[in-house]
């Protein structure tokens, strides 16, 4: 197990290299200069600004220069914001994505299992059909427009009552998060619920959960020992691939409500072509995300008997 | 006695005659015991074999999603093909005297002057803010427009009520029935506030055809009197909105105003011909990147596959590593890397940076199909025949990854659709003017609470169109996986 | 050879009585089993033997509740242990023998264990839902049986996984599972059939050892006459959902009375070196469950068949004892046929057509007739002069 994860670490460190290259070599594919992106300005502060950002050097020393800043934890100053770090952006704003990523994932995670073994249960019954029909909408449905939605239902609401129930965008309180992350979870829920279900039926028709009712096992100690335990490593495997869709939606989720998150900034660095901070972001998200499927894959193989145990007594 | 299997035991003749002969109870003719004439011994299945193919059309046609959802594709296809011949109206064209109206049906409208400023009649003699109870207020006595309502201007005047330091306007789209007090006046849609001020103008988004007016005087509360008109709206076009159609219109002609069943957006562009020219670009996209992609990955995937060893090792590496990067955080980077110069609408780039970063997934399916069958009895008997490697390729490995091969592809057509959406819903997909579903829905979510239906409608074509996909991979995985034939 | 008269005096534990079972699919009713009767006593092997899909498994497991409902269904019969009554009751008076009184193996010992939990927790889990003991004990409790079913170094195993035993050690803890509570009745569904020759006779002899020592009743469902050879006392046949014929096990193996148990000896190798035999196989599959035929079931595959066979179902005859019961018509009690003649017939001197002269002279000096007289016609593995 110690050297699967080592062994896991080391090819994430090298895919994040690769990342960070990509990156640059994309970014320096760019047409034109990073500076005259926007507006137009005199030759010498043009000069000044390319020192400033070590553009007046070749690229290769520019590439080294970048990869060890890399290295030390520095990802450069913003373009547009010109006294701002991409570190600062990321100190101030990755708190408030985390936040709202970790809820919206807890929501996923848990609706996704606890609705799926509702689906599995009441098969073919009312409940079943009806949740059924709320995942393929939850599915088939983009974030953008349950976000557009629930806003417009929180407004709706709040004029209803006559009172601000839930705030309909901007951050600080719970109740700010309640609506985002539910929205931002959503569509993740909807496929867990979908894998769960069919991971239950799966497990329900196989031998060992036969064998368990042979024994005389109440169907409550069945579900949770047999079924329910079995069912859900599967769900455990797609938790990194979630976590990555979750981010991603959370660009979106975040520009909507206004919450001012790191996802928003991505998003208006790459409307505004600010190159550092989509540099420094890309970067930063990129071994984010491959770290934490990384991190899921090893919590999965300490779950799973058939893996770690395998794998410590082959080392 | 532990013995018996059946019936009493240990007395040979225990069996009931009944059981002999059930009904009479008679005994048997000599001839019972003749050997039997039997045709059709063995008649082997009774019921029809099917090919793989057969049985896999038979049971979409079965399930009723499926069919539904094939046929919303195919009613896609057709909006998207047929639909810019039957309706004619060009996406990007402007109508700035309609920006952001909501489905309409034709109509013609009378061209009027622009119009001029009005001011609320101000009475003298009253005075402006009386103190008196809103509860001894009484409704205005009379309630009239000012000129000739129009769909710029509705202008209202008023008899003054004595006591009544405010009035409220409300407008309804419906009659007021007048039982239940002010609540269902309508929107509350101005205040005058000065008791001698009896004269309000509304130019809000005067759209219908038809609206009730209702005034409710107010002193510090509003009274529970009102007087209620009905204003019926002639549809007119202002000159300078006409002439931006028609250039040598003037005023008094008619002009004739297209239908958007659809509405408009905020350019005033018809939403209809827009959505079907954001279905050119959605779908193209939504089918293009997955059927590039399956491409590479077959051939790639069936290279590893078929040659195994070192080629499979490095090619698989590699396609580790691309799936390893961050999808959409690539396509973004993509995108901008390959730049979207002037004119040009991005579709291209965005294609590209798609089929780059998700071809590894179909690669490592068709690898994996591959590798079982090359080790599979029927391969085997086929090599041992002679069969040559490209012989073997296409006709047993390749039509045996078909199946799968199609449901996967079904699945990429959405997630490629979703995909676009995403993008360019933040701006970084489709370039302006080139409208697609997401980029609508860009548009349209800034004014999602006043003109929901500029958001809406994009985001229903969305969804429809991933629902449908989604429905008919189900079914399609369904009819394919050998596993679910034996459960029917 | 055991003798099943060894065990006459003993209690009966299990009775079933008229069983019969349906599957609602969507290819219509499927008659799985078709009035199905048998008894076990104390110490006792039973053996149910038939070709895959003759109702066997579906037998056991719906008198274990095991059967999914819907979509089967039970529309008769009466299942009996010490007298109660087992058939249809409610989850919590089902559970309250599964496990306790009725004990079960499975097939495949790969599937039927939970790879996700050590094999002492599962063992335990048994001893502590029917015994309320608490978790330390329940491991204690594992640990012996390990033992006792021959798991070398138990104290360690009982907390490995079983993925981490071999096939013929995971039947050992399915075993140990089975009998942790003391069952009376232990029901082992083609318990070897997963397993290679060797593990075969371990499990096999692991399973007579603890029948020994515990005076259990052995349920055997196999399709493997020489599993049956090495453990019944008693056997019962079953073709398409019916017992066809019935009896000791060496009624069945050496005085067969119905043409079926004839086929499966025929199509069955033996390790008899002296008689070099000829492997027949029984022609044509077995009939459509779904609309089960009106006649006897055998009846289209039959050598020797008669007009009355395609007509009505037989009832269970006599043959040689009165345990020993068929269900065919050339058993048919000399009383009931026509003319007061003898109608009855053993079978087991035509198997090999050079004694059926013999036969027919041994018959009719016991006073019964035989209707193949022509020996070229019937028990013929090549069957295409029947037909017509």
């Amino acid at each position: 197990m110690l050297k699967y994860t080592l062994h896991r670490l080391l090819t994430g460190l090298i895919t994040v290299f690769f990342i960070a290259t990509i990156t640059f070599a994309a970014m320096h594919l760019v047409p034109g200069d990073p500076i005259s992106g926007a507006k137009a300005m005199s030759p010498e502060i043009r000069a000044n600004l390319e020192r400033k950002y070590g553009l007046d050097q070749p690229v290769l020393h520019q590439y080294k220069v970048y990869l060890t800043n890399i290295v030390k934890g520095d990802f450069g100053i913003s373009y547009t914001q010109q006294n701002r770090s991409v570190n600062d952006i990321i100190r101030d704003h990755f708190p408030v994505s985390a936040t709202l990523g970790v809820l919206a994932i807890l929501i996923a995670a848990f609706g996704g299992v606890i609705f799926g073994s509702l689906t599995a249960l009441f098969r073919n019954k009312a409940p079943d059909h009806l949740i059924m029909f709320l995942v393929i909408l939850g599915i088939s449905v983009p974030s953008f427009v349950f976000a557009a939605l629930g806003q417009y239902g929180v407004t709706e609401l709040n004029r209803f009552t006559g009172k601000d129930i839930l705030p309909v965008g901007g951050w600080g309180t719970l109740s700010h998060m309640l609506l985002p992350s539910l929205v931002l979870g959503l569509g993740t829920m909807a496929f867990l619920v979908r894998l769960m279900r069919s991971s239950i039926l799966e497990v329900m028709n196989l031998d060992y959960v036969r064998t368990a009712k042979a024994k005389g096992l109440s169907p409550m100690r069945i579900f949770l020992g047999h079924k329910l335990r079995n069912a859900v490593l599967p769900v455990i495997t797609v938790l990194g691939p979630a976590i990555a869709a979750i981010t991603t939606g959370g660009f979106v989720v975040e520009s909507v409500f206004a919450i001012p998150g790191l996802g928003r900034y991505f998003v208006q660095a790459v409307q505004q072509l600010d190159y550092t901070v989509i540099m420094g972001l890309t970067v930063f998200y990129g071994s984010f995300l491959v770290f934490m499927v990384i991190a899921v894959d090893i919590i999965y193989g300490l779950i799973d008997p058939r893996i770690s145990v395998a794998k410590r007594s082959a080392v | 006695m532990s013995q018996t299997f059946s019936g009493d035991s240990g007395v040979a003749e225990a069996v009931k005659s009944s059981d002999l002969h059930p009904g009479t109870g008679a005994a048997f003719n000599a001839d019972d015991f003749e050997p039997a004439v039997r045709i059709n011994r063995f008649q082997g299945l009774s019921r029809p074999s099917l090919s793989y193919w057969s049985d896999a059309w038979m049971r979409p046609k079965k399930n009723r999603k499926a069919t539904v959802s094939l046929a919303m594709v195919v009613f896609l296809a057709l909006f998207t093909l047929v639909g810019p011949f039957l309706w004619r109206i060009d996406p990007s064209a402007q109508d700035m005297a309609r920006i952001s109206e909501g489905p309409t049906f034709a109509k013609t409208a009378v061209v009027i002057d622009e119009a001029a400023s009005w001011t609320a009649p101000e009475l003298s003699g009253i005075p402006a803010a009386p103190t008196a109870s809103a509860e001894n207020l009484l409704a205005p006595a009379t309630l009239e427009a000012d000129g000739v309502p129009s769909s710029q201007a509705v202008r209202l005047k008023w008899a003054p009520v004595t006591g009544a330091s405010a009035y409220a306007v409300y407008r309804s789209e419906t009659k007021p029935s007048g039982k239940v007090g002010t609540s269902e006046l309508g929107v509350p849609i101005g205040e005058v506030d000065a008791g001698n001020k009896v004269g309000y103008e509304d130019t809000f988004n005067l759209e219908r055809s038809e609206y009730f007016y209702s005034i409710v005087p107010k002193n510090g509360e509003e009274a529970s009197k009102f007087t209620t008109l009905r204003v019926v709206l002639p549809s007119t076009i202002a000159l300078s909105a006409a002439q931006a159609l028609k250039s040598d219109i003037k005023v008094g002609e008619t002009l004739h105003l297209s239908a958007h069943p659809f509405g408009t957006d905020y350019l005033g562009r018809d939403l209809l011909s827009r959505l079907m020219s954001g279905a050119r670009v959605s779908l193209f996209i939504g089918f293009f990147a997955p059927l590039v992609m399956i491409f590479l990955g077959i051939v790639i995937g069936g290279a590893a596959g078929y040659t195994g060893g070192r080629t499979d090792n490095l090619l698989m590496a590699f396609a580790d590593f691309v799936l390893a990067l961050p999808f959409l955080l690539f396509m973004i980077l993509f995108k901008i890397a390959f730049g979207v110069g002037a004119g040009e609408s991005g579709i291209f780039p965005m294609l590209v940076a798609m089929v780059i970063l998700s071809w590894p997934s179909s690669a490592r399916l068709v690898r994996g199909q591959i590798l079982q069958l090359r080790e599979s009895e029927f391969v085997m008997a086929s090599k041992l025949l002679g069969a040559r490697p490209i012989y073997l390729l296409f006709r047993h490995l390749l039509p045996n990854t078909m199946g799968v091969i199609l449901v996967s592809l079904t699945f990429a057509i959405p997630s490629a659709i979703f995909t676009e959406a995403f993008l360019s819903f933040i701006g970084m997909g489709v370039a302006p003017p080139t409208p697609s579903w997401g980029s609508m829905c860009n548009d349209g979510i800034q004014t999602f609470l006043t003109h929901p239906h500029e958001f809406l409608f994009p985001a229903i074509f969305i969804s429809i169109t991933v629902l449908s996909f989604n429905l008919l991979g189900d079914g399609l995985r369904d009819a394919l996986d050998p596993r679910m034939r034996s459960t029917s | 050879m055991k003798n099943a008269t060894n065990h006459r005096t003993k209690e009966t534990l299990l009775e079933v009585s008229d069983l019969r079972v349906e599957f609602d699919t969507y290819g219509g009713i499927v008659k799985a089993v078709r009035g199905v009767s048998f008894e076990v006593a104390r110490g006792e092997t039973l053996a149910i033997v038939g070709e895959s899909g003759c109702g066997k498994s579906v037998t056991v497991q719906s008198l274990m509740g095991l059967i999914p409902m819907p979509p089967g269904r039970i529309t008769s019969g009466f299942v009996k242990l010490k007298g109660q009554d087992i058939l249809g009751v409610s989850l919590e008076k089902a559970n309250q023998f599964r496990g306790k009184e009725i004990g079960m193996i499975f097939q495949d010992p790969m599937t039927s264990l939970n790879p996700t939990m050590t094999v002492g927790k599962q063992i335990a889990e048994t001893v502590r839902v029917h015994d309320g003991v608490s978790a330390d004990e329940g491991r204690k409790r594992a640990i012996e049986l390990l033992e006792l079913v021959q798991i070398p170094e138990a104290k360690s195993r009982v907390d490995h996984y079983p993925f981490q035993f071999s096939g013929g050690m995971r039947q050992r803890v399915m075993i140990a599972m089975a009998i942790a509570c003391k069952p009376s009745v232990l029901i082992a569904d083609e318990p070897t059939t997963a397993l290679d020759v060797t593990i075969q006779a371990q499990i096999l002899r692991l399973l007579r050892e603890l029948q020994r020592e515990r005076d259990m009743a052995i349920i055997l469902i196999t399709h493997d006459l020489g599993v049956v050879a090495q453990m019944a006392d008693k056997v019962a046949v079953m073709y398409a959902g019916q017992i066809v014929e019935s009896g000791t096990v060496d009624e069945i193996f050496y005085q067969s009375g119905h043409p079926y148990t004839l086929g499966l000896r025929s199509a069955m190798p033996e390790n008899d070196e002296e008689k070099s035999k000829v492997l027949i196989p029984i022609e044509g599959a077995p009939p459509d469950l779904f609309n089960p035929p009106v006649g006897c079931s055998y009846f289209e595959r039959c050598p020797n068949a008669m007009k009355i066979c395609g007509r009505e179902n037989p009832a269970l005859f006599n043959v040689s004892s009165p345990e020993h019961l068929s269900r065919c018509w050339l058993q048919v009690p000399r009383r009931a046929q026509p003319g007061g003649g003898g109608m009855r017939k053993s079978l087991r001197h035509t198997l090999n057509t050079a004694d059926a002269a013999d036969a027919a002279a041994e018959t009719a000096a016991e006073g019964r007739v035989t209707f193949f007289e022509q020996p070229s016609a019937p028990f013929r593995g090549d069957e295409s002069g029947m037909a017509p």
